[in-house]
């Protein structure tokens, strides 16, 4: 049966109307946080704080329901328009906030899960009629955004992937330090779908202080400066730029990489990979578990590479 | 899914608004593994609130919570999981007579809960809350 044309209109309302305050809601509070923290975080890139992912989105569900809930829609219902609304927020990010394909795909389920809770949240309680509830909930909700607006966004995190080769340590360091393209077929979801992946490494020298070059698939190209040069022992390295790209400007820096050998005494070789990288989006628990998947599988690609090239298998 | 949360991630249901997302999520992946368990839950909901001095509030660990006059009838999760308080002579009867089991926490209390799967577990748990509701206007009779 068609919906009446006043039905049809509330839920266009409810679309429309939490996606236009979620936009400016997180323009301001992206423009504060970088006013605030721009120059200390990221260089002003832009930083995504608790808000925009959990209490935005809470927030365009319970505006959803607002206009929804005088219409005694079913929950199904309520949940499909709720995803309609969370895929225009996705899209009007694309456009108006300039994110990256994977960065959407990546905060797509929190965005929708909030969403959801918000608009059934807002089912019940706006059932009882009763205003200064209503509009109680709607200080606090923006309360916390603005808290969160002036509260410190600090979140540095390390990956640590460990390895066994089946090769003397000396044949692995020079594979360490520099190596030549990976050959190996993508197997990380990510990396299929566009997510650009290592390639390739170089140095302009053998010492601590010189210059190394890791190359991504698309040809990004992070710039690095060997801190620590220990042959057959410890090669760390600092990340000193890194490509200005949508996926990972304002969203990620990766600080530092490391790789640590040990003789096993049996002509085997572990090799252990560590990564620090420093988060500006939050909910950090949420990204954290993205950022660990997609460093792992960076890991885990170049030492799967390493592995094979000092057992002589490429 | 339910049981898991329930046993390990106890403590989580203190931190707002978590109980809440996790009912949401409940709700959707209802939407995928049983449509028809959302329809049965408003009409549940539409039902109840049909009958003299009832209203609905959100559960405070999720889910939505029956009143009568302000006072809790029992409470309904996301996945259809009904809880209802009854006294503790009228659960044993329920539990011979209905198939209803303990409360999946409080076993040693009056509280019993019934898993809404189909159109008629849909409609003993109707008449489940009746009888929930009739026990407390009898009450306020009394």
């Amino acid at each position: 049966m068609k919906p009446p044309p006043i039905t049809k209109s509330k839920i266009l309302d409810g679309i429309l109307i939490s996606n236009i305050i979620s936009l400016i809601v997180v323009g301001l509070t992206k423009f504060s946080v970088d006013g605030l923290e721009g120059d200390r975080l990221g260089g002003g890139s832009g930083i995504f704080i608790f808000s925009s992912f959990i209490i935005v989105p809470l927030l365009m569900g319970f505006v959803c329901a607002w206009y929804w809930h005088s219409l005694e829609m079913k929950t199904s219902r309520y949940i499909g328009w709720s995803a309609v609304s969370s895929l225009i927020a996705v899209l009007a990010s694309f456009i108006f906030l300039k994110e990256g394909f994977i960065c959407l795909i990546i905060v797509s389920p929190l965005i929708f899960g909030f969403v959801v809770t918000g608009a059934l949240v807002g089912r019940i309680i706006l059932r009882r009629k009763n205003d200064t509830l209503n509009v109680s909930l709607f200080g606090v909700l923006l309360l916390v955004i603005v808290a969160d607006t002036f509260s410190g966004h600090e979140n540095v995190s390390m990956v640590s992937d460990t390895m066994i080769v089946n090769a003397p340590i000396e044949k692995v360091w020079p594979h360490v330090v520099e190596y030549k393209p990976i050959e190996l077929k993508e197997d990380y979801w990510l990396f299929k779908i566009g997510m650009p992946s290592p390639i390739q490494s170089t140095v302009d020298g053998h010492e601590a202080g010189a210059g190394r070059k890791c190359i991504f698939s698309n040809g990004y190209v992070f710039d690095e400066t060997m801190t620590v040069y220990k042959p057959n022992e410890e090669l760390t390295f600092d990340i000193i730029s890194q490509p200005h790209d949508p996926e990972i400007m304002g969203h990620i820096d990766i600080l530092r990489g490391q790789f640590i050998l040990k003789d096993n005494g049996d002509g085997t070789t572990t090799v252990i990979g560590n990564s620090w990288y420093k988060l500006y989006v939050f909910p950090g628990w949420y990204f954290n578990v993205w950022s660990e998947s997609i460093t792992r599988n960076v890991h885990l690609r170049v030492m799967d590479h390493i592995k094979l090239l000092s057992e002589g298998n490429v | 899914m339910f049981n898991f949360v329930v046993k390990y991630a106890a403590p989580l249901k203190h931190i707002p608004p978590l109980p809440h997302v996790f009912d949401a999520l409940l709700k959707i992946c209802a939407l995928f593994t049983n449509k028809n368990l959302l329809d049965y839950l408003d009409d549940l909901e539409r039902e109840v609130l049909l009958w003299k001095g009832t209203s609905v509030e959100l559960h405070k660990y999720g889910g939505t919570q029956f009143n009568y006059r302000g006072k809790e009838l029992g409470h309904i999760h996301g996945n259809g999981l009904l809880d209802l308080l009854f006294s503790r002579k009228a659960k044993a009867e329920l539990i011979k007579n209905y198939g209803v089991k303990e409360h999946h926490i409080f076993k040693d209390s009056g509280w019993i809960s019934f898993q809404i799967k189909t159109e008629a577990d849909k409609n003993l748990a109707i008449e489940l809350l009746k009888m929930s509701h009739r026990a407390k206007c009898e009450t306020e009779v009394i």
